[in-house]
């Protein structure tokens, strides 16, 4: 598989318009053409006619991408942008020897589950302490929507009372917040009389945006003998349940297409089973899209549908805009992170929301720095 | 090259951070939205980004005085190569200036910096019951200034005109770092030549836009879209004149012949209705519900009559907004089938437009190539698209041929080579032929009257 062809037959179709421009948020911050869509879509097409010798710099230029997909939506010729600089990453990751080691290494803990069991530990100690530092490190793992390809349909499994519904705890969840994901388990018990809790693999995101694609595999493999007699597969990661849902992109046969038609975001679940939340007067709230539920599966009304319910919602502007945590973005460029997280509390602001929702734990870390309360949706439906 | 000493001053003037000499920075600025390909050869010395016109100004007395080229651009959305900095020097960018500095209710205008989008004035003054017409099909991203410089129309020119009839006043930099202003809030002002006509459409070689008095309308209330489909192009046409001499001034009557629908309907998957040979949208406004109904039933009238095979009239926005996906999706659409779209922008009397499709439709028979037509049927201007692939000689060849013959076709008809894109490099070789020996030498007088060093984008219009 070449990756530069892959990367070269995506950008060959942009005209270079200038639609992108607006809504990269990136772009809106420095206004500089190389951050934007176009400038990387132009990079890749010279890069690509061996106009462009300089590897590092267009590294670099490729590098600053939160991956968020928003120059994908808005795109005439919907050209996947967020594609082609994931292959010509890839492209340039193996000409210059491989991911780096800390991606190694990440990718190999997170594969061993002793070992995530002994971080889990560590990582209970850290959140008992003020220093986040490590929750963000954590973090870098992940990557944006774009990684997966195009939006997901919504799932068309019809939950039955009589169905096996399974939680896919992501190891966001389970390391960082795991009193929500808790939540989310009780929400599921409440609604379904076969709930099942296999000790799940990490769902390979992490893997497989720093070009461990083998990694991915086998533990998409194991994930799919893990979940076999489930019906439905629910999770409450947005970035998770994003990457289980593409799964048959990157894992041929029918087995794991199978097993990404079962899986659903717990929003999307709950408001298929017609799960009614608790009202909780008239608490101002808003809610935050992440980047891989909104534009990964395309699930925007379901959340907000739950929301209305539970009190005084109010909708931000710019809310399906990246929060600046996109996985590593924010460890790596933390200055543009905190500018576009800036914004975002401004929106937040203006709306007069006591509370802002989410539904990913990417998201929830680069919320938390917020002055205002930030939460997960399972803890307040 | 720029020694780093003018650099160094440079610098000083925008400050680091808006000065660029990186390769790929660099690169970033040498290309626009035209079908000029990549080519480092047009890649600038530098960037400078500044925010003021005090620092425009100073930028230019640097320039005139090193004699140094100086290329301005705006979000470089442009389809003909005017901000690609062919002589190098110095890439102006205006993105910053993006002030909205005044709204002058009484006399319905607005000042603002040239590095506006056009879509922030008009949404500016529709939240305040004004409205700024132009709608150039980049207007969410192109800048005001670029749409000053291009002299850009859009869809509403049937009815309201292009950029050229809403600017009043401008404040320019001259190529020697002076700052004028021409015209002003008055809306009759015959002192002396009307400069502020000359730097309209100027395409950034008399002198650099910094500011800009837009004159607004009051925004109509109401807003109809009305898809009519036919059997017959011509009929369509004639339709369109029909309704133009009867009352009814449509905001926009668009026309996209079968090759432009059988391309935007495969790209959804979907087929062309059997028969249908053209379609047109048509949008209407005005204040009172009686009004637009009056509109929609003389215009239903007149498709019958004309033959239409279909009349549908937008219930609601959403329907609407899917009519006009149709019109908006034709350039990606067409984009998408070959390596290469060349999207040319002739205009030609009204009356001329099914005669220039008949002929466009021969060219593309005797050069065997595909060109999809649509465009403005309202106002004359017509978009004819060659599809091919420039990176394969012969059919190169071919396309350059099509494409003279398409200019011929124009000027044949009493028309000319652009209607809203300008000249830029793109449309270089055929400018004499449209303007004459005398014409061009006019506007080399003028050039050198105002830039005796020729640095303000050097190499374009002729």
């Amino acid at each position: 598989m070449n990756f530069l062809k892959q990367a070269q037959n995506i950008v060959k179709a942009c005209d270079r318009c200038g639609t992108c421009l607006t809504v990269c948020p990136l772009f809106t911050l420095n206004g500089i053409e190389r951050t934007s869509a176009r400038g990387k879509n132009s990079i890749i097409r010279a890069f690509a006619a061996g106009l462009i010798p300089e590897m590092k710099e267009a590294q670099r230029a490729l590098d600053y991408c939160l991956l968020c997909r928003a120059c994908v939506d808005i795109c005439p010729a919907h050209i996947q942008t967020d594609e082609a600089v994931i292959f010509l990453r890839h492209y340039l990751a193996s000409n210059s020897g491989g991911p780096p080691l800390r991606y190694r290494l990440m990718g190999k803990i997170l594969k061993n589950r002793p070992i995530m069991r002994v971080m889990g530990h560590f990582f209970s100690l850290w959140r008992a302490g003020k220093n986040n530092l490590l929750r963000r490190k954590y973090l870098t793992a992940l990557a944006g929507p774009a990684l997966l390809g195009r939006k997901t349909l919504p799932s068309t499994v019809t939950p039955r009372h009589t169905d096996k519904v399974a939680f896919f705890e992501g190891c966001g969840m389970k390391f960082i917040f795991p009193a929500v994901a808790e939540k989310t388990k009780r929400l599921l018990q409440a609604t379904t009389g076969n709930f099942l809790t296999p000790e799940n693999m990490c769902c390979g995101l992490p893997h497989l945006a720093h070009g461990l694609i083998e990694d991915f595999i086998k533990l998409a493999q194991r994930n799919m003998e893990l979940f076999s007699s489930a019906d439905i597969i629910v999770t409450d990661c947005a970035s998770c349940g994003s990457t289980l849902k593409h799964l048959a992109r990157f894992v041929p046969g029918e087995e794991a297409k199978n097993f990404a038609d079962r899986v659903m975001d717990i929003t999307e679940y709950l408001v298929k089973v017609g799960y009614v939340p608790r009202k909780r007067g008239n608490l101002p709230l808003t809610y935050h899209d992440p980047c891989h539920l909104a534009r990964g599966q395309g699930i925007t009304k379901e959340p907000r549908a739950l929301l209305k319910q539970v009190g005084d919602f109010r909708e931000m502007a710019g809310a399906n805009e990246c929060c600046g945590g996109a996985g590593s973005f924010c460890f790596e460029y933390p200055k543009a992170a905190k500018l576009i997280l800036e914004r975002k509390e401004r929106n937040i602001a203006q709306t007069g929301a006591e509370v802002v929702v989410t539904a990913c734990p990417g998201c929830l870390i680069q919320l938390s720095r917020l002055s205002i309360s930030a939460c997960h949706i399972s803890e307040i439906i | 090259m720029i020694d780093d000493r003018i650099k160094a001053q440079l610098r000083r003037i925008v400050g680091p951070e808006n000065f660029l000499e990186s390769d790929l920075d660099r690169f970033g600025y040498s290309y626009d939205a035209s079908f000029v390909p990549l080519n480092l050869k047009h890649l600038p010395d530098v960037v400078v980004r500044p925010a003021t016109t005090q620092e425009v100004s100073l930028i230019m007395k640097i320039a005139q005085d090193n004699s140094l080229p100086v290329t301005p651009r705006g979000a470089a959305s442009g389809r003909t190569g005017g901000s690609i900095p062919l002589a190098h020097g110095i890439s102006l960018s205006l993105d910053r200036m993006q002030k909205i500095l005044e709204l002058d209710e009484e006399n319905m205008m607005v000042t603002v910096e040239a590095g506006v989008r056009t879509a922030e004035v008009y949404n500016f003054c529709a939240a305040r019951g004004l409205f700024y017409p132009p709608d150039p099909a980049s207007s969410k991203f192109s800048t005001i200034g670029g749409n000053i410089a291009e002299n850009a129309g859009g869809i509403r020119a049937v009815k309201y005109g292009v950029t050229k009839n809403y600017v009043m006043g401008l404040e320019v930099v001259l190529a020697d770092g002076s700052i004028i202003h021409t015209g002003g809030k008055a809306i009759k002002n015959v002192t002396g030549y009307d400069l502020t006509s000359l730097f309209v459409g100027s395409e950034g070689t008399l002198g650099i836009i910094t500011k800009a008095i837009l004159r607004l309308l009051p925004l109509p209330k109401r807003q109809h879209t009305i898809q009519i489909t036919f059997r017959n192009l011509h009929e369509s046409c004639l339709m369109v004149y029909e309704m133009l001499r009867s009352s009814i001034i449509p905001t926009a009557a668009e026309l996209m012949d079968s090759v432009s629908l059988k391309a935007v309907l495969a790209h959804r998957n979907m087929d062309l209705e059997p028969g249908v040979e053209a379609c047109l949208i048509v949008e209407i406004d005005g204040n009172e519900e009686e009004e637009m109904r009056r509109q929609t039933e003389g215009i239903s009238q007149l498709a019958h009559s004309h033959e239409a095979l279909s009349f549908k009239v937008a219930q609601n926005e959403e329907e609407a907004e899917k009519i006009w996906s149709l019109r908006r999706g034709v350039s990606s659409a067409l984009a998408a089938l070959a390596p290469d779209r060349i999207g040319e922008d002739i205009s030609v009397p009204r009356a001329a437009f099914p005669e220039a499709v008949l002929r466009i439709r021969e060219i593309a028979m005797k050069y065997n190539l595909t060109i999809a037509v649509y465009g403005h049927a309202g106002d004359g201007n017509l978009h004819p698209s060659i599809l091919g692939d420039l990176s394969d000689p012969a059919v190169s060849r071919r396309i350059h041929g099509a494409i003279e013959e398409i200019f011929d076709v124009a000027l044949s008809l009493g028309g000319t080579l652009s209607g809203e894109h300008g000249i830029g490099i793109t449309k270089k070789p055929f400018f004499r032929k449209a303007v004459g020996e005398k014409g061009e030498a006019i506007h080399r007088a003028i050039k050198e009257a105002l830039d005796p060093k020729g640095i303000l984008n050097p190499g374009k219009i002729w």
